[in-house]
């Protein structure tokens, strides 16, 4: 009996023991320690040097450390450290605590928005323009500069708005399907009745709060005009409580749209759950036609088994007048650049990490990686690879023709917009509130940026 | 002669003493002091200005309605969440002391949700909760579990104290059950002599005489749910729409997503003087419940 009661507190000494080594462990993903070291490596020999990357494009962290190993052995001296940050998860708050320690990582692929917000911690690349406007599509650098700074180098392109699965919709209407011949709101309507009628269900909703908050309520702000400084102007009167967002047509087209996506939401009995796979599985089986997403979803989609085959986009149509800005246009940005810290590197590490991104834009390594394997599209010249996207080639034929929604007013909003309204519009898609109460829900949150 | 003994006795108590006081210095009590410097600037990372504003932070914690009602909402989180997983925590390890065959390898059982990391655990409940339960609810026509837990305000705050609970069960368990084999055998002899029956035994012997292990147990479960925030992020990310944001997690969405740190950092003062108030009542009230066998 007493054995078996010192034997008890032993073992539970020896877990709880477990338990909290368990937890510095975990607590330490890069201290200052690396980052000393790093330091004395470089004086030691002046050519290795030790880079870390901080990676908010979370789905395709395994291609980036392949792309680490692969430039790995093509510089030995240089070795990049992979920094991940969860799918949709708390990316900023690790960046933000990354930073406010002083262990800031040397080269971050982050939101054009995030970089703006900290301009003064990272490289001025203005000696690299010329370069890479050479080397990038046509307009491709001047939509990344932030407050006319080259602060970040682009390396995807993105769109996003109605995803459809070819199959499902021309099984629905018994022809073959021209995307151009949804030019409104009924239009859309009319489409979702047939395919509801074929017993399909007709639209995807994913009720996360980035997709409601920023990509569709944030249509709001990008849609006010094709000028992005517009669009800010909008922004600063929103927080000054000078705009009636219920007297806004495009607030009222877009939300009467999201009532038409809610009532023949394939989620509709549980709109929340919000399983971001299983939501872009059923897409691409064919199980729902369309889809509210972006061509970031063939990171998922791509390698499913037994999906279909075509896939196309559609802009969201907001009115019943063809002509409107939106019905004609997809939401177009560069989300994500390169951008190289400039608070705590040394210039040794500064210049390496310049070498690196250059490497991973215009070699063909870097290419197919950021093409086949991630499956984005890169606003570059001459590329060496091409690519599966279905839905970023889709997309491409909107950007060729110019019909655009340019969404760049984003970069300039607070960073918590996304997820405050997100909760707004969650609220919204659940009945919780009305659209006068999402309204004020909205211009509640705007006002509190009042003069910041 | 003095004088050299208690130089003597500071040079002994700084070789065993020292290491552990400048560990505790260095990642408690300086942050702590820090924090508390940061509540009374406007600090923000990214211009880095830092001016002191006096008690601005505190005005406006004080004013944040938003996390007045989610200090209400951990509060009763933290209630329900110590309660039940005390209540379940004792009676398992009553049932596993009683000497049944494979008792050992039950505790371990009950033990191990402990080791699970809160992420990973999160995340288990979530596929839970969200999908396996959806998925009976619906195939069996439970209405209950027809539509997801976490995505309904009133359950998903069961399912998050569920999931704590869950955790903390096995945790308390082995606290409870060195508590009853420290019961005296002759006590227990004599009331079974005398008659007694077994809840009699119970409420009359067990509870008294393991008044230590449950002020040890109320203490634990209720500083680990205050400070709560795996578990909230993995399960419900504070969703839907922010109805299950437990304190910790608005403090560190107020600093770290908003920007501001001073209010953030207010706030987590302020949390931390609630905490310290109720746990320090509870053992300061239960403590004096004990008596000697």
């Amino acid at each position: 009996m007493k054995l078996r009661k010192y034997a008890s507190f032993v073992i539970c000494l020896a877990l709880v023991m477990g338990v909290l080594a368990g937890c510095s462990k975990s607590n330490s993903p890069n201290n200052s320690a690396k980052e000393g070291e790093g330091e004395a490596q470089t004086q030691q020999a002046s050519k290795d040097v030790k880079l870390t990357f901080f990676n908010t494009s979370a789905e395709v962290n395994t291609v980036f450390e392949e792309l680490f190993k692969k430039y790995n052995e093509l510089h030995p001296n240089v070795t990049i450290e992979l920094i991940p940050t969860p799918i949709g998860g708390a990316q900023l708050e690790k960046f933000q605590s990354l930073l406010a320690s002083g262990n800031p990582a040397t080269i971050v692929n982050l939101d054009a928005g995030t970089i703006l917000q900290y301009k003064d911690d990272f490289l001025d690349l203005e000696p690299e323009k010329a370069q890479y406007e050479e080397l990038a599509n046509p307009g491709a650098i001047e939509g990344a500069l932030l407050d006319g700074q080259f602060l970040g180098i682009p390396w995807t392109a993105q769109g996003y708005g109605l995803l459809y699965n070819k199959r499902t919709v021309e099984e629905a209407i018994g022809g073959t399907f021209d995307p151009a011949s949804v030019k409104t709101r009924d239009d859309l309507e009319a489409l979702f009745k047939k395919i509801e009628a074929a017993g399909k269900a007709p639209v995807m909703v994913h009720g996360a709060d980035w997709s409601m908050g920023a990509h569709y309520l944030g249509l709001t702000y990008s849609l006010q005009s094709q000028n992005v400084d517009d669009n800010r102007k909008f922004v600063e009167e929103l927080k000054n409580g000078k705009v009636n967002l219920t007297e806004n047509p495009q607030f009222t087209g877009l939300m009467d749209t999201f009532d038409l996506l809610k009532e023949y939401n394939a989620r509709k009995s549980d709109p929340l759950v919000a399983d971001y796979n299983r939501d872009s599985a059923d897409f691409a089986k064919g199980n729902t036609a369309f889809y509210f997403m972006g061509d970031w979803s063939w990171a998922v989609i791509g390698t499913l088994e037994d999906r279909d085959d075509e896939f196309g986009i559609i802009p969201l149509p907001i009115s019943n007048n063809p002509a409107d800005f939106g019905n004609a246009q997809v939401a177009y940005s560069e989300p994500k650049l390169f951008a190289i810290d400039d608070s705590k590197s040394t210039p040794e590490q500064q210049e390496a990490a310049k070498a690196f991104i250059e490497w991973m834009v215009t070699s063909e390594e870097g290419q197919n990686a950021i093409i086949s394997e991630m499956g984005l599209s890169m606003p570059y010249k001459d590329l060496k690879a091409q690519s599966t996207n279905i839905i970023s080639n889709a997309v491409s034929k909107y950007i060729e023709e110019g019909n655009i929604i340019n969404i760049g007013v984003i970069n300039y909003l607070p960073q918590d917009y996304w997820a405050k309204t997100g909760a707004s519009m969650q609220k919204y898609l659940v009945g919780k509130i009305d659209r006068q109460g999402l309204a004020q829900e909205v211009q509640d949150y705007w006002k509190t940026y009042a003069g910041k | 002669m003095n004088k050299k003994l208690s130089l003597k006795n500071v040079g002994t108590f700084l070789v065993f003493g020292g290491p552990s006081i400048f560990a505790f210095a260095a990642v408690v009590i300086i942050p702590f002091i820090v924090g508390l410097y940061l509540t009374f600037t406007n600090w923000d990372v990214r211009t880095g200005d830092s001016s002191l504003i006096g008690f601005s932070n505190y005005l406006e914690v004080f004013q944040d309605k938003v996390f007045l009602s989610q200090l209400w909402f951990t509060l009763k989180y933290v209630f329900f969440t110590v309660v039940i997983a005390n209540v379940f925590a004792f009676f398992i390890a009553l049932a596993l002391t009683r000497g049944g065959k494979g008792e050992q390898w039950l505790r371990t059982g009950f033990f191990t949700p402990n080791l699970v990391g809160g992420i990973v655990l999160g995340y288990l409940w979530q596929t839970l909760f969200s999908q396996v339960l959806p998925y009976l609810g619906n195939k069996y026509g439970w209405e209950m579990f027809q539509t997801s837990w976490l995505t309904d305000t009133g359950t998903a705050f069961w399912a998050l104290i569920i999931a704590t609970a869950w955790q903390l069960v096995g945790y308390l368990m082995i606290i409870y059950i060195a508590g009853f084999t420290g019961v005296p055998n002759d006590v227990l002899e004599a009331a079974s002599i005398d008659g007694a029956n077994r809840s009699s035994v119970i409420r009359k012997i067990i509870l008294p005489l393991t008044v230590p292990a449950i002020v040890i147990c109320i203490f634990i479960s209720l500083s680990r749910s205050f400070l709560t925030y795996d578990i909230n992020l993995a399960l419900t990310k504070g969703g839907p729409f922010n109805s299950t944001e437990l304190a910790t997690y608005h403090i560190v969405q107020k600093a770290f997503l908003s920007n501001q740190y001073g209010i953030g950092q207010a706030e987590a003062v302020v949390l931390f003087a609630v905490v310290a108030i109720i746990a320090l009542t509870q053992s300061y009230l239960l403590k004096k419940l004990e008596v000697e066998s």
